[in-house]
């Protein structure tokens, strides 16, 4: 590093210490840009790995099988159908759909109690299980049961969103919370009493097909879309790519969202290294009078940019990070059982601390310009 | 002896925009020698200073010849011209122009990091020195803010020697601090100039440094004498005289519609005060009028009052 350029670090530093509420204020538009970013893009990064663990739990299943429309169109001797393909390991017939408990919309699956717990980690949290073929039970998941009010043996009745009269049952057990939270929403019941819910006798809404190898799934895909033309056949690869999309959409907006806080943050910057070679430019027509270059300015006003947004890049990604705890915190306060794993990513953090550094190279190279420019007569002119 | 400033009909023209022109040098000629301690007196407005920035390649003339210890300097781009400054000329301002947020030692040390030729121990050695010639030895570590007048000029003048420059040039460096300090000052150069043969031109007001250098000039719009000038002009620049100028007009016009507001109220006045105001208004506009012509004849301008 050459010895002017200590220098102009030792002078924008010191500059930056003189005017300290100015500094600090300059230094806040920066962190709070940052630690934005950094707090938004970790919560998104933590939804988009719990959505992705959910869905590997709630599926396990390498393809599915599903009516086109949301109805329950497909019939149940489908699975027959399904099992007898070479590759296939399982078939699992479930139907989900919305219902309504009282005016709440619940996600309800109908699937049978011997095929959930061969396919999912079933935990419960209270109460027993179902029973094959028992019609009048239901089971919540603990969270859904918790924003619902529902306990153990409380009768709750249930509706399909197409209208209709309600049906009554009692709930025998919840469900606890395992892994990432999933299977904690919802309400569960057997197939045979979701069949009646929806008065649907002998058909369902998906088929889960479970591989022998997952390398199959391409090709098994294409055998399903041949061999049942009006169904939608959906490979879980391709849905979690499909997730991954809106997953992308959501963290633009919230990137969009950190850019705004980003750019206040930027022009903050601009504003203060303004000042400071406005006020300086005495100082700057001397430094030039006793020798210096261009490049010996810019690199002094340049470095006031540069330390201004190291230093609100740093506290930045601390206090991102602290906040996603802090919101962690206070979503459980307000009693939601929502838990978003909170994710440290490295590259989240570097990438934020990148974008600190060029906006302050950014922001800082106009009026650094600027400085560089100011000519060495102004040392001589008294105003 | 060699020179050390050789100047040829330099000529320095600013444009004000709008078609203003002011002359600030009108074709100097200047010999300086080695050794010399030069001088310069003159009112503000003269060209002074412009001349200083001009020896000391802070600005360019419009057209002439600069040649500074024998390199010709009027060709030179930004950037030879900073190499230049920072090897061949040391500056000494009226308000010190220290960097505020360097300690005495850093500001003294900073040309020579500019120029990079010593190493950092050899800097620091002989900034160190530096300090100690000009009596700062116990004030190294202080801030500018922490220094008096006089002992930031002497910091400025221990700068101004560090790259060992040509000349060093000088505007108003007494002109901010007290007579006594200003008297200190003006003995550590003249005793710089004399034990290390330092070249030294100074403009300045202060007649103290008139009296201790080796030779003065003088300075009268754009022109330089080695006599001073036989009559001191009252109003030195057209552009003073036209503003003034502009001021009478204004007030002519104020006057005008005064009287003209007064006459149409004739009948809502008592006549005594009514004409008390009518002949003190019409006096002074007389007197304008008067001026207004003096001003018009000297300015060469055609009188605009009709």
């Amino acid at each position: 590093m050459p010895r002017t350029s200590i220098v102009a670090l030792k002078i924008a530093y010191r500059s930056i210490t003189r005017r300290k509420f100015r500094s600090a204020l300059t230094i806040l538009g920066v962190i709070i840009g940052i630690s934005t970013i950094v707090s938004l893009m970790t919560i998104a990064y933590g939804m988009r790995t719990q959505v992705k663990n959910t869905l590997n739990e709630m599926l396990g299943a390498g393809i599915i099988v599903s009516s086109r429309t949301s109805g329950v169109d497909i019939p149940e001797y489908v699975k027959d159908i399904i099992l007898n393909v070479s590759g296939v390991k399982d078939a699992v017939p479930v139907i989900t759909t919305m219902a309504n408990v009282g005016n709440q919309p619940v996600l309800t699956i109908g699937i049978n109690p011997k095929d959930a717990t061969r396919l999912y980690r079933v935990s419960l949290a209270e109460g027993r299980l179902l029973n094959q073929g028992e019609k009048d039970s239901v089971i919540f998941g603990a969270s859904t049961a918790a924003t619902l009010g529902i306990q153990v043996n409380d009768t709750v009745t249930l509706s399909t969103q197409m209208g209709g009269v309600g049906k009554k049952f009692r709930v025998v057990g919840l469900l606890r919370a395992i892994g990432t939270g999933e299977l904690s929403i919802g309400c569960f019941l057997t197939l045979d009493a979701a069949q009646e819910l929806v008065n649907r006798k002998g058909y369902v809404s998906d088929i889960l097909v479970i591989l022998d190898d997952p390398n199959l799934g391409e090709e098994l895909e294409r055998t399903f879309r041949t061999m049942f033309e009006d169904a939608s056949v959906v490979r879980q690869e391709e849905l979690m790519r499909q997730i991954d999309r809106i997953m992308n959409i959501i963290n633009g907006v919230l990137l969009a969202l950190g850019a705004v806080s980003l750019a206040v943050g930027a022009l903050g910057i601009l504003n203060t290294v303004m000042m400071s070679v406005h006020e300086r430019r005495r100082e700057i027509g001397m430094l030039k009078a006793v020798g210096a270059e261009r490049w010996h300015i810019l690199s002094l006003f340049l470095s006031e940019a540069l330390i201004i947004s190291i230093i609100g890049g740093l506290i930045g990604c601390g206090l991102g990070l602290t906040s996603v705890y802090l919101i962690q915190w206070l979503v459980s306060m307000i009693g939601l059982n929502l838990t978003i794993p909170l994710l440290i990513a490295p590259d989240i953090l570097i990438g934020a601390f990148l974008v600190a550094i060029s906006i302050g190279l950014i922001a800082g190279l106009y009026p650094s310009w600027k400085a560089a420019n100011v000519p060495p007569v102004e040392a001589l002119r008294y105003e | 002896m060699s020179n050390i400033v050789e100047l040829y009909n330099v000529i320095k023209t600013y444009n004000l925009g709008e078609g203003i022109k002011v002359e600030a040098l009108r074709g100097v000629n200047l010999k300086i020698a080695r050794g010399e301690f030069v001088s310069i007196q003159g009112p503000s407005g003269s060209g002074k200073t412009t001349l200083l920035n001009i020896i000391g390649g802070l600005d360019k003339p419009t057209s002439g010849k600069i040649i500074i210890d024998g390199t010709d300097i009027t060709p030179l781009g930004e950037k030879e011209l900073a190499r230049f400054r920072r090897e061949k000329i040391g500056f000494i301002f009226q308000f010190f122009n220290l960097v505020p947020l360097l300690t005495a030692l850093e500001n003294v040390e900073l040309p020579m990091l500019f120029s990079g030729k010593l190493s950092n121990k050899e800097i620091q050695e002989r900034a160190i020195d530096l300090l100690k010639l000009v009596g700062l030895e116990k004030r190294m570590q202080h801030k500018p803010t922490q220094l008096s007048g006089g002992e930031q000029q002497r910091v400025a003048i221990a700068r101004a020697l560090a790259n060992e420059p040509a000349i060093i040039l000088g505007d108003e460096p007494t002109g901010n601090i007290d007579r006594a300090t200003g008297l200190r000052i003006i003995r550590l150069i003249k005793n710089l100039n004399e034990t290390l043969d330092q070249t030294f031109v100074i403009v300045t007001h202060d007649l103290a440094v008139a009296k201790a250098s080796k030779r003065t000039l003088f300075m009268t719009d754009g022109k330089l004498e080695e006599t001073p000038p036989k009559t001191v002009l009252t109003i030195p620049a057209p552009v003073l005289m036209e503003e003034r100028r502009q001021l009478f007009l204004a007030e002519l016009g104020w006057l005008k519609s005064s009287l003209l507001i007064l006459k149409e109220r004739r009948e809502e006045i008592d006549p005594d005060t009514f004409h008390n105001a009518f002949s003190a208004y019409k006096t002074r506009l007389e007197k304008i009028r008067k001026l207004l012509k003096e001003y018009s004849s000297a300015g060469g301008e055609k009188n605009n009052e009709a």
